[in-house]
């Protein structure tokens, strides 16, 4: 259970405190700013033991969140809920800042009054929260509303309440994967995998029954050894995935024996299924970059990027982040494609290309003036970072909506 | 945080509060309660405009009402005779047509925290737990924790206790499991909430239809059950085997315990669970929420404590990435050094000494010492990449790697030649005093090794006078003498030198008194001196073994999931040891302007209050006689007394042997439902060992329970506390029932 949550800003000051047993006292939140806010040295541990006080925190931009308790909880759920409370949070407000935070700051006691009690936590599905929470609040209920709530919280579906009508009955899918990658200095891929997650937004009317067909090309991991052999016999065309997880509305009886997905979806924005596989990942593209201190004031950087997929693809809003040293004094540089521009406040050097085709290469070269320091210290050299976007109509996602 | 000022700022927000100008206003009206709140968030004591927002309580404007319940909760035990003012509009609101209205009245009455207020909130609550609304109902069943920990040294109360087991049937999932959590607080001094049969298979069924919360919650209060047979407990494994699965890792972890617990006595089963969840705790270490990611490295960390194995051919999701923060590099490197085996060590040491010349010396030396840590199996590769980061002559580098073989050379004799070598000059790059005093111990212990350790050591003794360390010249006394002992040419002068500087212009006490020491030792003769600095050391690989022996899986299970792998387990037992004595310890640095902190009736006056009380009977839970010991002893002891008990019609076993249960009496033997007479064998035990055996008897003409108890030591006040516990508990089911 949790004593007691804490916002703090990056300062320390408290925005938001709501304590729910007593053996937290008011100076655990002093407590925590002191030891953990103030440290000097970087953060240990994202869970802090102070006098016998755990204190579990997450860090958003810049802003702290704290859960607090005396007891021997487990972390990985104290955790999950303070996701799940950001999750939440965003949900009514947007990002999580200083500012949002102050703005709302009403609503988030009125939030955390309805998600824990006592410190154990209830219910805190968004879409069911949404029947508590009364953003204007003057009005005093009808009787239909009030009914609502009762029968809401009777019911047998705890993520959905009755009663939700639409015009239009609109259902959107994303599928949205992200690849991560771990090569070493020497270009070699270390490790890799994608973590992909299936994000539903449903604006249907009643009560309605969803299903999720998947075609027969995917191939789940079990932990046996058999089914691994099966994939690579059945040559490219199927699709591993390494283990998968669903959202909790999922029937999963009917997914082991129809593979099929049935559920009943909660209103709105939710994740229905995230999964993770690590077999035939091909990387979107290269970066090769040459770095070459040229004396003590100069520094000479040069960027390669190759596209590595399929020529009829396209990438698009390609932005590549070249990080300089802190002590640069001036840039010069040349690129084939794109735009280029140093930027002193970022510290790096933002290569900007509209577009480029699979199979293609691009590089930039860049003269860097440095500032001659006596600071012994080597420059760190983060890594160079990239986003761009590719889309691609049906053929990438193995998914399939009924 | 102490506001210099802050009357200032009540004054006038008691002006704005009493403005019937903003009284008419509800959105100034409310701005201005915000503000109140605001401040109190801040710490600044808002305590002086309670009257005022006790008035401010009666508004139909159901967020004002939250705000001000908040304030009120915050504050009621400071102002206990105003909050009282405050009860009446509670109450009202509790029957309030509005679930959300009541619910929220009786939560917040339920949080006020002050004495005197049992009495009101009793009736609201049994009200609650019967209200029809669901969401009452969850506020209701907490509040009966709220109001047991309020009362602190109240007994139990029988009748409650029994509606929330039987609310542990109610619809509505979340109230099904705050009567758990709710029972669990009020029958902590018991032992907590009795999981049998029918409860656990109730759970058991309901668990898909709670939410993540709810299913960790339930799986945790499974562990206390004990399945009867064996088929029982694979029928629950099987139905338990989907949260393995789960998406949340929370329930993930719980799953893994209670199998973990369950299959105690299968070890093919724990491992074949600890392989299943391999996938999702992998899936966890790599995720993107880092917190998560942490701690689900601390129990990979654990198993791999049993299962060296378990991960090896994972080894490389363990390597640590550019971005990742501090803490979790901190655990990877230690998982890896954890997972290493024959086939993967070239990698990983190779990942590794990559991680030595980062630019953050903390992530640095920790590198270095796991590679120290593989050293112990792996010998010649990692002494080689030790000696080659010597090479790179910084500072922070040079003195782990020296700490490192000095452990190592202790650790593993045999690669003492190549430690030598590596060693000479590397004292121009050692500037920490733990640095200097591994390199010192290694060139006194194996100088004869180290053609130039003399030279080395007499630089030390030259610049003695400027050395801030203390523990370096104790180090250099030693091992001097015992290098004086090997090469007694080139050290007699330096050490001369030494002693003379130790006794004579020392400050330290701790190093001229060893100064002295070796002084007078010397005096005694050589041969002394040789005994005494040479005598056998114990035996190095003794350690080796004892740092590696692998550790049962069920020496951890109960800690699996729990605060103990993050921590670790020396540092909790350390945190776990002062939770008694908390409060007689150092508190918490009070820099509150205002000492709401303690709890109204703090937890150690409730044991205090039993204590002194010599003649009040303490039952021990788990006393567990056999059958055929009971048989003995009752047919040897006379009846100490008898007595009959109304009662009325049949006896239900089941209830009756739960209701025993929480007071800490066991059943030994108990007749069917409906059987004519119906009898039952009871048994207890006090903390003072004295046994109770007890004899149920229900005849079916008499409408009377008769009963008999028998004890093992005659002790007439221990006895009367014995039955009338019994006719508590007896009292309550026939109430129930009638």
């Amino acid at each position: 259970m949790i004593g007691g949550l804490f916002i703090y800003n990056h300062k320390g000051e408290v925005l938001i405190s709501r304590v729910y047993r007593d053996d937290i006292g008011r100076n655990a939140v002093d407590a925590f700013r002191v030891n953990v806010i103030h440290a000097r040295q970087q953060v240990r541990s994202p869970v802090t033991n102070i006098a016998r006080t755990s204190f579990f925190h997450v860090k958003r931009s810049n802003i702290w969140l704290a859960a607090v308790t005396k007891q021997n909880v487990n972390a990985a759920m104290v955790f999950e809920f303070l996701y799940k409370m950001c999750d939440v949070m965003a949900a009514y407000f947007g990002k999580i800042s200083e500012e949002n935070i102050k703005n709302n700051f009403v609503l988030i006691y009125e939030l955390l009054d309805e998600i824990l009690d006592f410190g154990y936590p209830q219910n805190s599905e968004t879409g069911a929260l949404k029947t508590f929470i009364t953003q204007q609040g003057i009005k005093s209920q009808t009787k239909e509303e009030q009914s609502q709530i009762t029968s809401q919280v009777t019911g047998q579906i705890g993520w959905r309440r009755e009663g939700i009508k639409y015009r239009r009955n609109e259902l959107f899918l994303d599928v949205l994967e992200s690849v991560n990658l771990l090569m070493s200095p020497q270009g070699q891929v270390l490790s890799a995998h994608v973590s992909g997650r299936v994000v539903m937004k449903s604006y249907l009317s009643g009560m309605p029954e969803c299903k999720f067909g998947m075609n027969d090309k995917i191939v789940i991991e079990k932990q046996g050894k058999g089914t691994a052999d099966e994939t690579s016999k059945s040559g490219k065309q199927s699709i591993a995935i390494d283990d998968c997880t669903f959202h909790q509305c999922v029937r999963l009886s009917k997914f082991d024996s129809e593979r099929s997905i049935s559920f009943i979806p909660p209103d709105g924005e939710f994740e229905l299924m995230r999964y993770r596989t690590t077999k035939d990942i091909i990387l979107p593209f290269r970066v090769i970059p040459l770095v070459r201190e040229v004396g003590r004031t100069k520094l000479e950087v040069k960027v390669v990027i190759k596209s590595n997929f399929k020529p009829s693809l396209l990438a698009q809003k390609i932005e590549v982040r070249i990080p300089t040293p802190l002590n640069t004094s001036g840039v010069q540089v040349i690129c084939m494609k794109g735009k280029a521009k140093y930027k002193a406040s970022e510290n790096a050097i933002v290569w900007k290309i509209k577009r480029m085709a699979g199979m293609k290469e691009s590089q930039i070269s860049a003269e860097i003036e440095l500032l001659p320091t006596n600071d012994k210290k080597k420059w760190a050299r983060p890594p160079i970072s990239m986003n761009f976007e590719v889309w691609q109509k049906r053929s990438l996602d193995p998914w399939r909506v009924c | 945080m102490p506001y210099l000022g802050s009357e200032d700022v009540v004054k006038e927000l008691k002006k704005a509060l009493c403005n019937p100008h903003v009284q008419a206003d509800r959105l100034r009206y409310r701005n201005v309660i915000q503000r109140v709140i605001r401040h109190m968030t801040q710490g600044l004591d808002m305590s002086g405009v309670f009257m005022e927002m006790v008035k401010a309580s009666a508004t139909v404007d159901i967020v004002q009402k939250k705000l001000v319940y908040l304030y009120m909760c915050t504050y009621a035990p400071l102002k206990p005779d105003l909050a009282l003012l405050a009860i009446n509009t509670l109450c009202k609101d509790c029957s309030d047509p509005n679930p959300m209205v009541r619910g929220l009245a009786l939560r917040s009455m339920c949080s006020l925290r002050m004495p005197g207020v049992q009495e009101y909130i009793q009736q609201p609550i049994l009200n609650g737990l019967r209200d029809k609304a669901s969401y009452v109902r969850r506020v209701a069943v907490l509040g009966c924790a709220k109001m047991h920990n309020l009362h602190g040294d109240s007994e139990v109360d029988g009748a409650l206790v029994n509606e929330l087991y039987s609310l542990l049937r109610d619809q509505d999932p979340i109230v099904v499991v705050n009567c758990l959590r709710s029972l669990e607080e009020i029958l902590k001094q018991e032992g907590g909430v009795v999981i049998n049969k029918p409860i656990a298979h109730h759970l058991l069924n309901r668990m898909p239809k709670l939410d993540q919360w709810g299913q960790a919650e339930v799986l945790n209060f499974l562990l206390r059950y004990q399945p009867r047979s064996e088929e029982e407990l694979f029928d629950i494994l099987n139905l338990l085997d989907s949260f393995l699965k789960s998406s949340s890792p929370g329930v993930v972890m719980g799953a893994t315990k209670l199998f973990l617990i369950l299959a105690k006595k299968f070890p093919h089963v724990q491992t074949d669970v600890l392989v299943q969840v391999k996938g999702p705790l992998l899936a966890a270490c790599s995720s993107e929420s880092r917190e998560l990611c942490f701690a689900a490295l601390c129990h990979v960390r654990q198993i791999l404590h049993s299962l060296p194995g378990h991960f090896s051919s994972h080894y490389k999701k363990f390597f640590c990435s550019y971005s990742e923060p501090h803490y979790i590099k901190l655990q990877k490197v230690e998982v890896l050094c954890e997972l290493v085996n024959d086939e993967n060590v070239q990698q990983v040491l190779e990942e590794l000494r990559g991680y030595c010349t980062d630019v953050s010396a903390d992530f640095a030396q920790a590198a270095i010492f796991a590679i120290g840590g593989i050293a112990r199996t792996y010998t010649d590769q990692c002494v080689q990449i030790l000696t080659e980061l010597l090479g790179l002559r910084q500072e922070h580098i040079t003195t782990v790697v020296v700490q490192t073989f000095r452990d190592l050379v202790w650790l593993c004799p045999q690669c003492t030649e190549a430690v030598c070598q590596a060693l000479p000059g590397c004292e121009e790059n050692i500037q920490d005093s733990e640095g200097k005093q591994a390199l010192i111990w290694l060139l006194g212990v194996h100088g004869e090794r180290i053609p130039n350790a003399p030279y080395v050591l007499e630089d030390f003794v030259e610049n003695v006078k400027s050395e801030t360390f203390p523990a370096v010249k104790m180090e250099l006394l030693t091992a001097l003498l015992r290098l004086f002992l090997c090469r007694p040419a080139e050290c007699q002068d330096m050490l001369g030198r030494l002693l003379h500087y130790c006794i004579e212009e020392e400050k330290d006490m701790a190093v001229r008194d060893r100064g002295l020491f070796y002084y007078r030792l010397l005096l005694a003769g050589i041969d002394e001196v040789k005994r005494i600095l040479c005598s056998p050391k114990s035996d190095p690989s003794l350690g080796l073994l004892e740092d590696q022996a692998e550790r049962p899986v069920n020496s951890w299970a109960s800690d699996f999931n729990t605060l103990v792998p993050v921590y670790g387990k020396a540092r909790w037992a350390a945190i776990s040891k002062y939770q008694g004595a908390e409060h007689r310890g150092p508190e918490l640095p009070n820099t509150a302007s205002f000492a709401s902190s303690g709890p109204l009736i703090p937890e150690e006056h409730k044991e205090t209050v039993q204590e002194p009380d010599s003649g009040a009977l303490m039952l021990v839970p788990n006393c567990q006689l056999t059958a055929e010991y009971f048989e003995k002893t009752w047919f040897s002891l006379k009846v100490a007394h008898q007595q009959v008990f109304p009662w009325k019609g049949a006896v239900h076993p089941d209830t009756l042997q739960m209701a025993l249960q929480v007071v800490n009496i066991q059943t030994i033997a108990m007749s069917r439902a409906g059987a004519h007479p119906w009898k039952a064998y009871l048994s207890a035990q006090d903390d003072t060992g004295c046994l109770f055996l007890t004899e149920l008897l229900l005849e079916p003409e008499n409408s009377e329970m008769q009963i008999s108890v028998k004890q093992n030591e005659p002790r007439t006040e221990t006895l009367n506390g014995f039955i009338s516990v019994l006719e508590t508990v007896l009292g309550t089911i026939g109430d129930i029932k009638s």
